[in-house]
């Protein structure tokens, strides 16, 4: 059905044929069709046919119901190793058949259809269908969200070669009714692969995706997701040096070499997926950056090893009197330093140490300071200050995110007024505004090297900035809906993006592109963590899901046992990548085994793990007195850090 | 989900819309202009409503707020509603009339003056950060901060139905303990499910704190003390502990009373106190255990050494406000709590002449000696223990009795024994306190105290001024020991809404049981200065009939007073409650409730911890340190010399 004249030339035919003039000439007026085209009346008697029982079975609105029906029954009397994979058409044309009901007007009946059939699709497709269900009129499809993604995107569905067949043959066998054909065609990508067909599990494993599955094909680019070879490493002696003395200079390079074995041991020499250092261009390091990665390797080196044997403490950060004021909350890689986004705009950052908050100096007193001197750092400034919390005014709305940057000198935060600001941490003052998204910016993650950060949006972009520029340098799009939660790969090359479409991307930082596509999810997804060896990706959802990547291959390694109930909004591995823990609003830590889900997601097949496996995953609960958890943090010694707002008691 | 609650199509009626075309002028809206208005306006507010989810999602929390709809409306650049930000859910009202309903938010007018000159409201308080525990290496330590491992609607299940705990252990440990070392490997290797017994097993931990605590509690330093009872009062996570406690006081009461050892028996009331306090813990299960020793405590014949010299009347005031807390907790309608523990003071209080009827058995003036030996001191305790369960106690069960109650006083005052006279004193003045109030609402003012000695005997006189001293003095309630009387009136056992019935009336279903002591209970027919009434109680309480005189004589029913050794008071054994209900006049919304109760084993529980409390008493520690139970009078400070 090429263009829209077709059905018309093909009545034009169909009236000149009985020899209805005076209906031809009106129509043909009303229809403003030229001449040339006039000419043309050609068409094949049987093609006119055609034309004329589609056009009236896709207005009739009884044959969808039967049609949709009998879609049903195929589905359900096909061989088992078809039917799963089968069976995840039937929504997609579900929703088609309900679009199109709506567009030939047939409002009454579209309501019927949905009624009938709405309950008995796939549980994670019914939050969209509720969606759906508001579009009830033919005017209404243009301005929906979700109607417009349908008909504007081509839902993806995986097949084996043998089920496509099959699905072929039933096809072809409905002649009297082309509605589920012309919805396949035009609505449905069939992605068929070679291989048996797929079992339930595997199936639901993927399945949940705004538009079906993501296809074979996204996910074949090669991601370098090993870590970068740490360049700082070698200008480090200085500062390990000046805490023990070293009488004897030979000695010292063994001594170091020592000390890095022990902290990266795992660590090959040469990591095969790692990235060339210079693949993108990384900052150089300041001297007093410098100072902050020593301190970092010298804190790593008395980190507590931690397994299900030894599980980490917990300190628990409960912030008072904050009602539901308190919206996002993030600690400094030190661990030093609170930092609190609320909803009045404002953003708070509290002290964990005896450390106060200073000041800089006013100009005229830095003037005085000698700037060769050692100690410039500190001298700068202010020593009466003695604050432990000071406010940051700047925003016009709610404070979705706040994010410390690796070296603890500066603070990004993003807010419903659509802006990101970078603010000082010595100065106390917002030092850059960055404006670029239209709508409210959900996220903002720091690049682990620094100088870069991305964020993301209701705009349905991510976006990657240097902290230099007030333009975004890449723009990441494709989410077809809400990007929720951006996090930055270890080695700073890529991003990965989770959103309210159930998928998760990633994207390369250096070339812009979408390198995976990743479907399993079957709610919104709040919250994503790069493992430590950067091959591993933890993504929690809406309904308190937590799911394991592996970004090598872009399949999903393990679905964890779903035990938390509310939406799952923080995730932290521990220093050394042994334990993931989750912070939900059910008010509930868990601590997960990482090493038993990662070890299994290598050892065997994805998907097909079964449930009583998975109930070792989970190490321990700890409930919290009625405090929503906000933000976790592992520290340098493996100490797990959590953040939530006290609820009260009721 | 069910296809009921399935929802997909729901929208707002036409109705509602002429309503509101009506509200801004536009008097006849058609039909099917209100329809298409109809479903316009539910689709735009439903699309409102789903992006304001998201705003809600991102601010991290469950629940929809006014604020998320103003942002939603502000994405799609349409003004926000100002003036709805409410703290709590909008008011909305519902009226109907001309066969239409109609939900709707009232908007009252608001005098800005008013508002101006009002004094500025408080500023909130500032967010502020605190820091606690929430694991240690992989244990949750069980401060305030963290909530209770076993909360207390489990506890309460577990006391009802103590299988539950048994069919779901593992969920226990996986709260509560730490799944390291050797418990995770044997948990790991162990494939057959064998069933855990329930046991009270405490860790070393906890045995250790179990040690402190008691020794502090019972110990020589206050301020330790002040502390110990404090945490008893505020950690969670006790109720492991919580049998041993239990039995570490009532042991504790049990050798105590026998050494007459004041001090150490106040201090075991206010561990008590501090169990009753702490609201983590739920004590049903232990009651056996401690309203034997608290009721000891209250009644005993004699609490320390010197009668004459100590006070041991804040003891037993003390230990009388705690058995009212403990009815006003847990009293249900199963275990009948007020009831029986009414029914223990009562009997204390029982007439000669009735206890006379009841023992049955020899002539009458021989029982009136035997009975007329409960000791003043007991009498004080029980008048106290009905004092604190509330005015209609003392109405039902006191003033009955304050003739005799006089002729005790009396006889004592008149006496020679210094301590009896000291005892006969108190158990003047708290009469007069407890009693002065309840007539005071029963009588009319003209108080003449020929009539006060007609009706109440000895005390009539000093009763006649008590109450025209309170009837003069402002607010009826001045009298500080008569306010707390009202005040800490417990909730009544059977509530009766309606106005009272005639006593006679009342009598009818009790007759049927055919006792002889009935106590009839209605509510003061003429209050003179109703400015407070209490909660109307109606409490029958029957003894048992006369037909058992050998289970009165055993002595298991009420209170054994024996003259030659401090009383105690073991489980109260009641034959038979008779609770009825329903003011409506004959109307038989009654109740009979029939509980049996076997005695308890006198023998102390065998057990590592019962030696615990023997070991408290050897010590001889109890050197200074002003003892300080919540309400003590300063004589209490004097109790150096106890040791």
């Amino acid at each position: 059905m090429g263009d829209k004249s077709t059905p018309l030339l093909a009545v034009l035919q169909l009236l000149r044929k009985y020899n209805l003039k005076g209906t031809e000439e009106i129509l043909r007026k009303e229809a403003s069709l030229g001449d040339v085209e006039y000419e043309n009346l050609d068409l094949p008697e049987v093609e006119i046919a055609s034309i004329l029982t589609a056009h009236h079975t896709e207005s009739d609105p009884y044959s969808y119901e039967f049609a949709y029906d009998s879609l049903k029954k195929f589905v359900e009397n096909s061989l088992d190793i078809y039917k799963h994979e089968l069976s995840t058409l039937l929504y997609p044309v579900f929703v088609h058949m309900y679009l199109l009901l709506i567009l030939y007007d047939h409002n009454e009946h579209a309501a019927a259809f949905l009624e009938k059939f709405a309950p008995e699709q796939e549980d994670y497709y019914q939050e969209d269908l509720k969606k759906l269900a508001i579009v009830k009129h033919k005017d209404q499809i243009k301005g929906h969200e979700l109607a417009e993604i349908y008909s504007t995107n081509k839902f993806i569905v995986q097949m084996s070669r043998d089920a496509s067949s099959q699905l072929k043959r039933y096809l072809h066998d409905q002649k009297n009714s082309t509605v589920i054909i012309n919805i396949i065609n035009n609505h449905v990508q069939i992605d068929i692969h070679d291989g048996p067909g797929r079992t339930l599990a595997q199936v639901r494993a993927t399945a949940g995706g705004l538009l079906g599955e993501a296809p074979k094909t996204e996910n074949r680019t090669k991601v370098y997701y090993g870590l970068l070879k740490e360049p700082d490493i070698q200008v480090l002696p200085a500062p390990i040096e000046d805490e023990e003395e070293v009488e004897e200079t030979p000695d010292k390079p063994k001594k170091k070499k020592a000390k890095k074995d022990n902290i990266f041991m795992k660590k090959p020499k040469s990591d095969p997926n790692a990235p060339p250092n210079d693949r993108i261009p990384l900052p150089e390091l300041k001297e007093a950056d410098k100072l902050e990665k020593g301190k970092a390797l010298r804190e790593a080196s008395k980190r507590v090893a931690l397994g299900p044997d030894t599980l980490p403490s917990i300190c628990f950060y409960t912030l008072l009197n904050s009602g539901h004021t308190a919206i996002s909350a993030d600690i400094c890689d030190d661990s030093t330093l609170l930092a609190v986004g609320f909803n009045n705009s404002t953003i708070k950052v509290w002290t964990l140490t005896p450390v106060r908050l200073r000041g800089m100096k006013s100009a005229d007193k830095l003037q005085d300071i000698d700037r060769e001197a050692g100690d410039v750092l500190v001298r700068m400034m202010e020593e009466k200050d003695r604050e432990t919390c000071r406010t940051l005014y700047g925003h016009s709305g709610p404070v979705y995110k706040v994010c410390f940057d690796p070296f603890k000198t500066l603070l990004l935060s993003c807010s419903e007024d659509s802006t990101v600001r970078l603010w000082s941490l010595q100065c106390w003052t917002c030092l850059v505004v960055y404006r670029g998204h239209v709508w409210p910016v959900w996220d903002v993650r720091w690049s682990p090297h620094g100088h870069y950060f991305v964020t993301s949006g209701h705009d349905r972009t991510a976006r990657l900035w240097a902290t230099d520029h007030h333009q975004p340098l890449r723009i990441f799009a494709g989410h077809l809906s809400d990007v929720d939660c951006v996090q930055f790969h270890p080695n700073s090359n890529y991003v990965a993006t989770g959103s309210s479409d159930r998928t998760l991307r990633l994207w390369d930082c250096s070339t812009g592109t979408q390198v995976r596509l990743m479907t399993g999810h079957k709610s919104t997804i709040f919250t994503v963590a790069f493992s430590m060896c950067g091959r591993w990706l933890a993504s929690g959802g809406a309904a308190g899901e937590l799911m394991v990547w592996d970004i090598a291959t872009g399949s999903p390694a393990a679905i964890l046992p779903p035990s938390h109930t509310a939406p799952i909004h923080a995730l932290a591995f521990s220093r050394d990548g042994t334990i993931l823990s989750s912070g939900s609003l059910d008010c509930n830590i868990k601590l997960w085994d990482f090493t038993a889900i990662t070890d299994e997601a290598t050892g065997e097949e994805p998907g097909s793990s079964n449930g009583l496996k998975e109930d070792k995953f989970l190490l321990r609960s700890f409930p919290t007195k009625n405090s929503p958890i906000k933000c976790l943090h592992f520290t340098r010694r493996n100490l797990l850090l959590a953040v939530g707002t006290y609820e009260g008691s009721s | 989900m069910s296809d009921s609650e399935f929802a997909y199509g729901s929208s707002l009626s036409l109705d509602s819309m002429k309503v509101i075309a009506e509200s801004v002028g536009i008097g006849n809206l058609g039909d099917d202009a209100a329809k298409e208005i109809a479903d316009d306006v539910s689709y735009r507010l439903k699309v409102i409503v789903q992006d304001a989810m998201k705003f809600m999602h991102h601010s991290k929390r469950q629940k929809l707020s006014i604020t998320d709809i103003d942002h939603a409306l502000n994405m799609k650049n349409i003004e926000a509603q100002y003036g709805f930000i409410q703290p709590d859910s909008l008011p909305f009202r519902f009226a109907s009339g001309g066969g239409r309903e109609l939900h709707f938010v009232e908007e009252k007018e608001i005098d800005l003056s008013e508002i101006l000159s009002a004094p500025p409201p408080k500023v909130p308080l500032g967010v502020s950060v605190r820091a606690h525990w929430l694991s240690v290496d992989g244990v949750q330590p069980t401060v305030p901060e963290n909530p209770p491992p076993l909360c207390k609607e489990a506890q309460k299940l577990e006391s009802v139905d103590p299988v539950s705990k048994l069919s779901k252990p593992s969920n226990e440990d996986a709260a509560g303990k730490p799944m390291c070392g050797k418990a995770a490997r044997l948990k790991a290797s162990e494939s057959v499910h064998v069933k855990q017994l329930a046991t009270h097993e405490l860790s070393v931990e906890q045995q250790l704190y179990y040690k402190e605590i008691t020794e502090t509690c019972v110990g020589s330093d206050e301020i330790r003390r002040v502390e110990a009872l404090q945490s008893l009062a505020c950690d969670p996570g006790l109720h492991e502990m919580l049998p041993r406690m239990c039995t570490f006081i009532s042991e504790g009461v049990k050798v105590n009373v026998v050494q007459n050892n004041l001090a150490l028996l106040i201090y075991l009331m206010r561990m008590v106190k501090a169990l009753l306090d702490n609201q983590s813990l739920y004590l049903e299960k232990y009651l056996h255990e401690l309203i034997p020793a608290v009721s000891t405590c209250i009644v005993s014949r004699q609490l320390c050494l010197r009668p004459e010299m100590d006070n041991h009347w804040a003891l037993r005031d003390f230990a009388a406000r705690l058995m009212a807390q403990i009815c006003k907790t847990f009293n249900t309608s199963t275990n009948n709590l007020q009831t029986r523990v009414t029914r223990l003071f009562a009997k204390a209080l029982q007439c000669p002449s009735q206890t006379n009827n009841e023992t049955g058995v020899g002539p009458s003036m021989a029982s009136m000696k035997e009975s007329e030996k409960t000791p003043l001191a007991s009498l004080y305790g029980a008048v106290q223990g009905l004092a604190e369960l509330g005015p209609e106690v003392i109405k039902v069960f006191i003033l009955p009795r304050v003739r005799w109650l006089g002729e005790r006083v009396e006889g004592a005052l008149s006496g020679i024994g210094g301590a009896d006279r000291l005892a006969a004193g108190n158990l003047k003045q708290q009469l007069l306190k407890v009693l002065a109030p309840v007539v005071r609402q029963l009588r009319q003012p003209p108080d003449v105290p020929d009539e006060y000695k007609r009706d109440y005997g000895y005390l009539g006189p000093s009763l006649q001024q008590m109450v025209s001293k309170l009837r003069s003095s402002p607010a009826g309630g001045a009298g500080g020991g008569a306010a707390v009387a009202v005040v800490t009136c417990t909730p009544p056992l059977v509530p009766a809404p309606a106005p009272p019935a005639s006593p006679a009336h009342l009598s009818k279903p009790v007759e049927t049981i055919a006792t002889r002591n009935v106590v009839i209970a209605s509510p003061a027919p003429h209050s003179p200065a109703p400015a407070t009434p209490p909660p109307q109680k109606f409490v029958i309480v029957a003894s048992q009939q006369k037909a058992q005189p050998s289970q009165s004589s055993s002595g298991t029913g009420h209170i054994v007073v024996h003259s030659s050794q401090p009383a105690i008071v073991r489980s109260q054994n009641v034959q038979s409650v008779v609770v009825t209900s329903g003011p409506a006049a004959g109307a038989p919304t009654q109740k009979v409730v029939v509980v049996g109760m076997p005695p308890q084993a006198p023998a102390s529980q065998s057990g590592p911890v019962s030696q615990a409390p023997v070991s408290v008493v050897a010590k001889p520690v109890f050197a200074r340190g002003g003892p300080q139970p919540p309400q003590p009078p300063p004589e209490l400070d004097d109790l150096s010399h106890l040791a």
